[in-house]
């Protein structure tokens, strides 16, 4: 399975990792020789939980992944729709402030 | 060190600066009043949690004193170790010759909504954007230990049963009631696999030491604080506390000791698994072993290395910027024979103090000798 890249992260020019975006240096080297590339939006589930309690004020709990994306890219993804299991292959997309897991993952090719 | 004072955790109707002078007041009678040069308090959230700043000010006034020199200091939930720390950092400069280290918190008079909403926010801003709590990120953390190691749950519950047991004897704890496994396993899910009593209740409370130039009992042997990255996702391990690991390395490097010199530790257990993580952390069982340890025992006051003997966060409750503090005053209490019901079986010579600042981004070990250390 293949996916177009379409989430933003950053490239460090000086150790090449990538990392989300962010204000300041590379997490890694500290250089500020950074620029925005697109990787693939699909990952693996390292953890995530539901959490019962604030945020959730009574209403449906509020869910959260930890993903691994290509690259060893890693993001903390707002669940809205169900909580993933672990290891599945989820894709993820920034929204707004926050990055949220797609309801239902789009494959191609 | 000259004195440890430990006020009662819990639901307390009186304001922080009410707490900390409480604290205060045992030790410095404790000293017969000797006078205090250098006045550090740590607090987590004063504003926010208890409506005061300027606290080194109103605990001095209240106390009366006079100090040359007073810092607040904040390093989150590690706010009383980082206190602690500063003020040892300062006699060891020679710039002071007693002080007194208060930490304290006042969180119950807000809403469990409101009081999680204030912690979180030493988080990562991306992490507060996600919606992350502490259990929440806690809950993430447990989970890779357990499929890091292929961990047993039941270890976490076992964490929860002996501190609970402990805090039975301890006249100051908020939950003095021993529980059953089943009763941890059948309390309400908060985030799992963490149940409502694998997670730190909110709690009022304040702990106070003197710390005295030159050797005495509970002297300082080591200090060492250590950083993680600040976002979860950007640490190499999840499933260990890089803030730990250098804390521990960087304190048993300046007392000149090895980890088989220790005899018991209290660590900072907010939520059941930490505990498991941090015995591995500073080095007294390998990554993955800890849960056989609290499972068979070897974790209780009369095991082979007891592990928060008061109770911990767990039983003893948790005013997050006294908490760090807390620690170390039960580390003291025990190695200078004070501890009372909480003594453990065998006087121990050298004990750990361990503390957690935000999810584990800033971390603390507290290393105290019985017999004469090192200055202070
Ligand atoms: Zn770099």
């Amino acid at each position: 399975m293949t996916v177009a890249p379409s989430f933003r992260v950053l490239r460090c020019a000086s150790c090449h990792v990538h990392f989300l975006p962010r204000p300041g240096l590379c997490p890694k080297c500290g250089s500020r020789s950074v620029r925005p590339e697109l990787i693939s939006p699909a990952g693996r589930v390292l953890a995530a939980t539901e959490l019962h309690g604030p945020p959730a004020e009574g209403a449906a709990p509020h869910r959260i992944a930890l993903v691994e994306l290509s690259g060893g890219v890693r993001v903390l993804a707002v669940a809205p729709g169900r909580l993933p299991a672990l290891g599945e292959t989820v894709e993820v997309a920034a929204v707004g402030d926050h990055v949220e897991l797609r309801s239902e993952p789009e494959t191609s090719g | 060190m000259a004195a440890v004072a430990v006020g009662r955790v819990g639901k307390r109707p009186e304001g922080l600066v009410d707490l900390l002078a409480e604290v205060g007041e045992s030790a410095l009678e404790a000293i017969g009043r000797k006078p205090i040069d250098l006045l550090v308090v740590g607090t987590m959230a004063a504003g926010p949690l208890a409506a005061v700043e300027s606290v080194v000010p109103a605990s001095a006034e209240r106390l009366g004193l006079d100090p040359a020199l007073g810092w607040r200091v904040e390093a989150a939930s590690a706010s009383g170790a980082a206190a602690f720390q500063a003020a040892a950092f300062e006699l060891l400069a020679g710039r002071a010759e007693r002080a007194l280290v208060l930490a304290g918190e006042k969180m119950t008079g807000h809403t469990t909504a409101e009081v999680t909403r204030i912690l979180a926010r030493s988080l990562h801003p991306s992490e507060q954007a996600a919606g992350a709590t502490m259990p929440a990120l806690a809950s993430l953390v447990a989970q890779r230990y357990l499929d890091r190691y292929g961990a047993d749950p039941a270890s976490f519950d076992a964490v929860t049963v002996q501190f609970r047991q402990s805090a039975r004897g301890n006249p100051n704890a908020q939950f003095p009631t021993p529980v059953s496994r089943e009763e941890v396993v059948r309390s309400r899910m908060v985030a799992a696999p963490l149940h409502l009593l694998h997670c730190a209740a909110i709690s009022d409370g304040a702990a106070a030491v003197v710390l005295e130039r030159g050797d005495g009992p509970a002297a300082v042997l080591g200090l060492g604080q250590g950083f993680d990255a600040f976002a979860l996702v950007d640490r190499t391990e999840l499933a260990s506390f890089r803030a730990t690991r250098l804390a521990a390395q960087r304190a048993y490097e300046m007392a000149r000791i090895t980890r088989k010199e220790v005899d018991f530790a209290e660590l900072h257990d907010a939520f059941a698994p930490f505990a498991l993580i941090d015995l591995e952390d500073v080095g007294i069982c390998g990554g993955g072993e800890a849960g056989r340890w609290f499972l068979d025992g070897s974790t209780a006051p009369e095991g082979k290395f007891p592990v928060n003997p008061s109770g911990g966060i767990l039983g003893r409750g948790h005013p997050v910027g006294a908490s760090g503090l807390l620690a170390i005053a039960e580390v003291a209490r025990q190695l200078r024979g004070e501890a009372g019901p909480l003594a453990l079986p065998d006087r121990p010579a050298v004990g750990l103090a361990h503390s957690i600042g935000g999810l584990a981004s800033h971390n603390f070990v507290t290393l105290l000798g019985a017999l004469a250390g090192r200055e202070p």
